[in-house]
């Protein structure tokens, strides 16, 4: 009934010695551009170039998370088309993305935590994007398993309700987008590593990798965590960027627990429960760059007391296992999405933090517009790398730029 | 992972006693020098190293000093001088 | 039933204690030191529970949690391994995973229907067409997840943590783990051992005679010598001995953690332990690695140790007739001593031609037991247990049926690598000891025993040792480098490092002489047809599906993982650990008719055995300042909240509007508890200087007796402070921070001027003194009556004139009680702060209490003085800014002072270049159209775009209408300009306010200055 096993993205071919486009990463932001300047655009001479395999970085480490509750006018679009977009590609790849739908409750434990929350939900809500102030007794209604009293740390105040968000199946997004894109002519070139970008007056002219040279006049860099390194490294832009360890961690599969993303900013801490039944939580960063993918002691104790408080009863459930991935923060929490300006035919994406699952599929789709029409779509103009130096900071959080990466 | 560092004053610690501050980048800049993008350089852009690089920690839980360490970001320990300028 | 054999010197239950225990509502009696497996398996419990996906039978099979066979709800809490579970008094038993029961699962028919559940099947189906989906979501959530917990669920027991410190940890209380903690113990050391069985021994505690090793044969039992060693390590004054531990993660620079089960004397159920050691041993041992052939998880096949284990230790012979398939000595040697404890064995297949050990050959001959040399089996027969097996030759042409009820299966060993591996060991595989073996070692790390791949008793127990005193070599280098502090008994003179490293080299000799390591068994695949042999007990993969992925691409044994779900259940990779990268390495290398690939290890993750959320939790500390004033306000009906690190009073009634409260401050007096507010003294050379950086105004023009406002800025010039600075003496300032501010801001000031060489001291007086803020128009009379025990009639004088606002006073109370006082406004009216050390504050609450009394003096809290504050336009930084305003935006462009360029002062440079740009949020005060009501805070200011939003807003009792600060752009910003406020929830309905001049309350500052 399943026919031929087939590889998903094409047999594995030679490195050609030129391509209309080269884009270093295979993760999920490198993946959705190919896609859809193949489906989109029509630019089918496309590489990506991923140093271990697709999914290797954030795609494959993120707890897939999404929603569309951003606090800013400018970011609450571009996540609110990412969240629309899931169903189109589910059906356009012909690949089970696995979207549950189960609506984000985002926990405030203070007043002016559920006045902070108002702005956000205002701002959804002008942008056309359901989201609901609620208060403690209805968040324990829909999270029954939730701790509403007044003997914890952080006694919860009511929550911020989000029913279009809920969770993806991340490898499923990965290897959909892979396929996908394949089946357009995209080649994906895996264990191929990026050493050098060159360029000759001003403009890009080819990409060296371990396979061999590679001549292009675009390139996209869209690694990840990894993108703030490579880009100092081959090119010598600086960016605004802190790469930090973010860990997560799953308990062992039960029957049906809890049926909302739950996430509380005073706790660092969110759960939810993946399909199988494993309640997946994290969020802290130890706040210090690396590129470290270690995990910590420190932290899933630290996840430990956080559940035990807000929900008590996964105090009789066991953690499994503990990984971790980068996410590369920026100062104000929103990416940056900039090209064609300091190099010629150089794009690059990067700085989405802790954000990049929930926004790939819509920034795959603007980054390429850009790159097909080499000016930036009006969405993602704000994005720029200027913003810094204009003292331009997007707000995303309401945080103030401190010596250390805060967030 | 799990991140000790060298307090010049109280020795070597566990990482949790310590707030990183930042890649080192010199002394502060003349007021005058600055021009966005001089003062967006010092201020807000990072070379993001995978390696070893120098950075700022000041031993918060303990006495509170500033100082300089060598640490590689890969493996997320600190090392040497001698070490870092291989 | 299963009889027990009750005299044996190896058991670790006591048949004279029994332990009666509920299994689905009926009572059962096990013995004290049977796992609930061993008890349920002893009461002729065969199947466990049911499969994951495919539903089938399961059994026991290991007996240290290897796979999730035997996971149970005890006690209402899911998945508990009860193969290592010990059993207690009255638990509660029950099944995982069925409709109906274990042995007759009304799901038991998914078995058959697996063609249509192929590897990743789920990606491929269910989502066409899209209305589909969430219904399928909804049964396979369902039929996911294996035990179910309630959601009111409540822990029971203590759970306690403890961080001990010690030189060398040793993970493994075996022979080459005890001996390594006699060796560094023996040095003088603080040496932890961790064991995660009950008891020391590790894998001689079961044994008997190694028959390979003629030395020990002479001299003794492998299980004495285990007691032997065991009771050296306990009573050993150097070493802390923790068993029924598990060590569940390893870290750099040699920090372990783990957990240990209470015993019955224990005052904790669990408790957390994490330690941060010198050195660590790595004696962690072997687990089997499992057969792969069809039905390999049949109820009745078991891992051969577990065979042996179930009869040495717990006294229960497994089955009536079995057969062994086997692929290391350790099994023909398991074979031996069970036929010797009465089990009968029809044949032991050893996938080896040759090498088995010629004494084991001799003993086996010598009790006619049939020895099928490059056998295998490849099939158990048996819907629900296992009947019959057929064993095979390796190429197939040759196979044999028997009838048994037990299987005692096992390919060869794998070492348990976690411990390495988390700590950042590279592995290789190794094609002798066909181990993945560590290539390069953590720092200070050292691994013994069978891990290596010795099997020789003795080498074992050397290498152990040489391991112990390696890390003890570590230790003493690094008291001798001065980097810690000797501690009591350790000898660090050159001498003894000499010595050390001298004995350290006659041990390796001594190593070098006894058997190396052994040769491991190959991977064997046995020649099955069939689709369910199983590569992940945990998650029904079989080799099929491993197939299945590497056709699709998926080429890397982690990909695989991931897209096959293998080794991601409750066993964590025990069962595939090994199995899957050989069999990817293998089947990738026939693939592409390579000679063969190297496998490549599948990443292992803490934790290295699951643990209890509430054991990593710990005990529950919840830890918050509070103020000197805390009883009195909570005596005076406060309402307290946790804010930032304090309890503080916010409310002072019910009515979380605070008329009450805001009324007595406007119209009588009232007192606030601010002692929560960063206090700081600097002194030194270079005070001034440092104060210069890091505020925006001029502060050499602070003058005596004056307070001076000013702000502090980052380097975007966003204000992230603001307070007062008093000038004690030449370079000495007392100066205040915000709340939210205290913690950081010595942190801030070093950090701005760490490459000066500055010469100053900053002094944190937060704690150590108290604020009392006094304000309304009475609080100069009940100031007046405080101070009026004072002799001194120049200070008893707090007229206007005598002390204005902004002037800052010192004086002391009944000759004990100094204050710092201050004339300030925060709230709007005239009002004093008396700063105090935090010993003198009850009794000066009290009689500023008792002295305000005849004018009717209230408490007010945090949200009464935000109320008031707001109507004067005065600003709560956090409230009335964020990370896009700027001190300029703020309206507080006053406070800069642009001279003064040479001290760098933070923030500076950007409000320079940001004073002209038209873009930017203002502040701005409003008020309510036709007298409607307060738009909620956070509401937006609109027009086809987001323009800006509310900050504060309040119906103000003093004015009599809705007024509101908000950060709107530059252009809304002129008085009378017309704003759209959009609510959360008001459907599309706008309010509008109209912007007009700041403040709203006394805008001429009379109340607060005369």
């Amino acid at each position: 009934m399943f026919g031929k096993y087939k590889p998903m993205w094409g047999e594995k071919t030679q490195l050609k010695s030129s391509y209309d486009v080269v884009i270093i990463g295979g993760g999920l932001h490198s993946l959705a551009t190919a896609y859809f300047l193949a489906k989109e655009h029509g630019i089918t001479d496309v590489a990506i170039i991923e140093k271990n395999y697709i999914g290797f970085g954030g795609a494959g480490r993120n707890t897939a998370i999404v929603r569309a509750n951003q606090r800013t006018q400018y970011n609450v679009p571009l996540y609110k088309e990412a969240l629309d977009l899931w169903p189109v590609l589910t059906k356009e790849l012909d690949y089970n993305l696995m979207f549950n739908n189960c609506g984000n409750l985002n926990l405030m434990h203070s007043e002016a935590a559920m006045k902070a929350a108002r702005m956000t939900i205002a701002t959804a809500q002008f942008h056309g994007v359901e989201s609901h102030l609620i208060d403690a007794k209805e968040a324990k209604e829909l999270v029954p398993a939730l701790n509403i009293s007044e003997d914890i740390t952080y006694p919860i105040h009511g929550a911020m309700f989000h029913p279009p968000g809920g969770v993806v199946r991340h490898d499923a997004v990965v290897w959909g987008l892979a396929r996908g894109a394949a089946k357009h002519g995209v080649e994906i070139h895996q264990q191929t590593e990026a050493i050098a970008i060159n360029t000759s007056n001003g403009k890009i002219v080819s990409v060296e990798t371990s396979r061999g040279s590679i001549s292009t006049n675009k390139v996209l860099i869209s690694a990840g965590g990894y993108s703030a390194g490579l880009i100092y490294k081959m090119l010598g832009i600086k960016l605004p960027i802190s790469v930090l360890t973010i860990q997560a961690m799953v308990t062992q599969p039960v029957k049906p627990l809890l049926n909302h993303v739950v996430s509380s900013g005073a706790y660092h801490c969110y759960a939810n429960q993946t399909l199988k039944g494993e309640i997946a939580t994290g969020a802290h960063m130890d706040h210090w760059p690396n590129y470290t993918t270690q995990t910590t002691a420190h932290y899933i104790k630290h996840q430990a007391e956080a559940l035990s408080e807000f929900l008590p009863c996964l105090r009789g459930l066991r953690f499994m296992r503990i990984w971790a991935g980068l996410a590369d923060m920026t100062p104000d929490m929103a990416p940056i999405l900039d090209g064609n300006d300091q190099i010629e035919g150089f794009y690059f994406n990067c700085g989405w933090g802790y954000f990049g699952f929930k926004s790939c599929t819509a920034s795959g789709k603007y980054m390429a517009q850009f790159m097909a029409d080499g000016e930036a779509p009006d969405m993602i103009k704000p994005f720029n790398l200027k913003r810094y130096e204009q003292h331009k900071l997007m707000g995303e959080t309401a945080e103030l730029v401190s010596y250390t990466p805060n967030n | 992972m799990s991140l000790t560092i060298t307090c010049p004053v109280c020795g070597k610690r566990d990482g949790y006693e310590f707030r990183f501050g930042g890649e080192d980048k010199g002394p502060r800049p003349e007021e005058d020098s600055l021009t966005p993008q001089t003062w967006c350089e010092y201020v807000h852009l990072n070379k993001s190293v995978a390696g070893v690089q120098k950075e700022w920690w000041v031993h918060k839980d303990g006495c509170g000093s500033w100082f300089t360490i060598y640490r590689n970001t890969v493996m997320n320990v600190e090392v040497q001088e001698s070490e870092a300028c291989r | 039933m299963v009889t027990r054999i009750t005299q044996l010197p190896t058991l670790r239950i006591d048949p004279a204690q029994k332990v009666v225990f509920d299994y689905k509502g009926k009572d059962y009696a096990g013995f004290k030191g049977d796992t609930i497996a061993t008890a349920l398996y002893h009461n002729g419990v065969k199947i466990f529970g049911r499969s994951l996906k495919y539903h089938r039978p399961r059994g026991l099979y290991s007996l240290d949690g290897e796979c999730s066979n035997t996971c149970m709800e005890v006690d209402g809490i899911p998945n508990v391994r009860t193969e290592n579970t010990l059993l207690k008094q009255g638990m509660k038993v029950k099944e995982q995973n069925v409709k109906g029961s274990a042995e007759n699962d009304m799901m038991g028919f998914i078995d058959k229907l697996d063609f249509m559940m192929p590897a990743g099947f789920y990606y491929r189906t269910m989502h066409k067409p899209a209305v589909l989906w969430p219904v399928a979501m909804k049964q396979i959530r369902k039929a996911a997840g294996i035990g179910t917990i309630s959601p009111d669920f409540e822990m029971p027991g203590r759970f306690e943590q403890i961080f001990p410190s010690a030189d060398v940890v040793v993970i493994g209380g075996g022979p080459a783990g005890m001996n390594a903690a006699l060796a560094a113990a023996d040095k003088g050391l603080r040496v932890v051992i961790m064991e995660s069985r009950p008891w020391l021994g590790g894998f001689f505690d079961y044994r008997t005679v190694d028959y390979r090793d003629s030395e020990y044969k002479k001299n003794k039992q492998l299980y004495i010598r285990a007691k032997e060693l065991a009771s050296k390590v306990e009573s050993h004054s150097g070493i802390r001995v923790f068993k029924h531990a598990s060590v569940v993660g390893t870290y750099t620079n040699n920090l372990v953690t783990g957990f240990q089960i209470g015993g019955e004397k224990d005052n904790f159920t669990e408790r957390y332990i994490e330690i941060r050691a010198k050195s660590v041993v790595v004696a962690a041992g072997c687990i089997e690695r499992p057969l792969l052939f069809e039905n390999n998880e049949r109820p009745g096949v078991m891992q051969v140790g577990c065979v042996h284990r179930l009869a040495r230790t717990y006294g229960i012979i497994a089955g009536e007739r079995a057969v062994f398939s086997v692929g290391h000595d350790l099994g023909l040697e398991a074979a031996i001593d069970l036929f010797d404890l009465g089990m009968k064995i029809l044949c032991v297949a050893d996938v080896r031609e040759d090498g088995q050990n010629p004494y084991l050959m001799i003993e086996l001959a010598k009790r006619n037991i049939l020895l099928l040399k490059g056998w295998v089996v490849s099939e158990a027969h048996g819907s629900k247990r296992v009947k019959g097996v057929t064993m095979t030759t390796l190429d197939g042409t040759i196979s044999r049926d028997f009838e048994c009820d037990l299987v005692a299966a096992s390919a060869g060993f794998t070492p348990i690598n976690g411990h390495l591996t988390l700590a950042h060991a590279k592995l290789r595989y190794d094609s002798h000891t066909n181990f993945f073996v560590a290539d390069t070692m953590p720092e200070r790390t050292y691994s013994a025993g069978r891990m290596l791949g010795l099997e020789d008793s003795l080498s074992i127990e050397v290498s152990g040792m040489l391991a112990g005193l390696k890390a003890a070599l570590e230790c003493k280098k690094f008291y001798d480098a001065g980097i810690c502090k000797t501690s009591d008994g350790v000898a660090n003179s050159q001498e003894s490092i000499n010595q050390l490293s001298s004995e350290i080299d006659t041990v390796t000799a001594k190593l070098k002489e006894l058997p190396g390591t052994a040769r491991g068994s190959k991977f064997v695949n046995a020649p099955v047809k069939g689709r369910k042999s199983f590569i992940c007990f945990d998650e029904d993969t079989t080799i099929k599906n491993i197939k299945q992925a590497v056709e699709m691409g998926f080429d890397v044994p982690e990909l695989i993982k991931r897209f096959t779900s293998a080794g991601t259940g409750p066993g964590q990779g025990g069962i595939p650990g090994h199995n899957l990268p050989l069999y990817v390495a293998k089947y990738t290398a026939a693939k592409n008719s390579s000679s063969g690939s190297h496998p490549k290890p599948t990443n292992v993750r803490p934790p290295l055995v699951p643990t209890f959320i509430s054991t990593y939790a710990g005990r529950k500390h919840i830890m918050m300042k509070r103020t000197p004033m805390d009883q009195m306000q909570r005596a005076d009906g406060g309402v307290f909240r946790k804010i930032g690190v304090w309890e503080r009073a916010r409310y002072f009634s019910n009515d979380f509007s605070c008329k009450k409260e805001i009324e007595n401050v406007r119209n009588n007096v009232g007192m606030l508890d601010g002692s929560t507010l960063g206090k700081f003294r600097i002194h030194g050379p270079d005070a001034l200087k440092a104060l210069q950086r890091v505020y925006v105004s001029d502060m050499s023009k602070v003058k005596a007796g004056r307070i001076k406002y000013s702000a502090m800025c980052n380097d975007d010039g966003c204000v992230i402070d603001d307070g007062v600075v008093i000038k004690l003496g030449e370079n000495d300032y007392y100066f205040t921070t915000s709340t939210a501010r205290a913690g950081s801001t010595i942190e801030w000031i070093r950090y701005h001027t760490r490459f000066d060489g500055w010469d100053f001291y900053l002094v944190n007086l937060t704690d150590s003194m108290g604020v009392i803020n006094l304000s309304g128009p009475n609080a100069r009379k009940v100031l007046q009556k405080v101070i009026s025990q004072d002799n001194d009639a120049s200070i008893q004088d707090v007229s206007n004139e005598a002390f204005p606002f902004s002037g800052y006073r010192e004086f002391m109370i009944k000759n004990t009680i100094p204050v710092k006082a201050m004339r300030l406004g925060f709230v709007g009216e005239l009002s004093y702060e008396l700063h105090v050390p935090s010993s003198y504050m009850v009794s000066l609450w009290n009689m500023v209490k008792e002295a305000g009394k005849e004018f009717n003096i209230q408490n007010f809290g945090v949200e009464a003085q935000n109320v008031l504050r707001m109507e004067k336009c005065h600003i709560i930084l956090g409230q009335e800014s964020e990370q896009r305003t700027n001190l300029l935006d703020l309206g507080l462009g006053f406070l800069w002072d642009r001279t003064k360029k040479d001290a760098k002062t933070i923030g500076a440079a950007a409000l320079r270049h940001a004073e002209n740009d038209p873009t930017r949020f203002r502040l701005v005060g409003f008020k309510m159209e036709d007298n409607g009501r307060a738009p909620n805070d956070g509401a937006l200011i609109v027009d086809d775009k987001v323009r800006g939003y509310v900050c504060t807003a309040r119906d103000s009792f003093t004015l009599n209408e809705a007024v509101g600060m908000a950060l709107v752009e530059s252009h809304l910003a002129e008085i009378g300009t017309r704003l759209a406020i959009f609510e959360d929830e008001c459907k599309g309905e706008l309010i509008y306010g109209k912007v007009v001049p700041m403040p709203f309350y006394d805008p001429d500052g009379r109340r607060m200055k005369s």
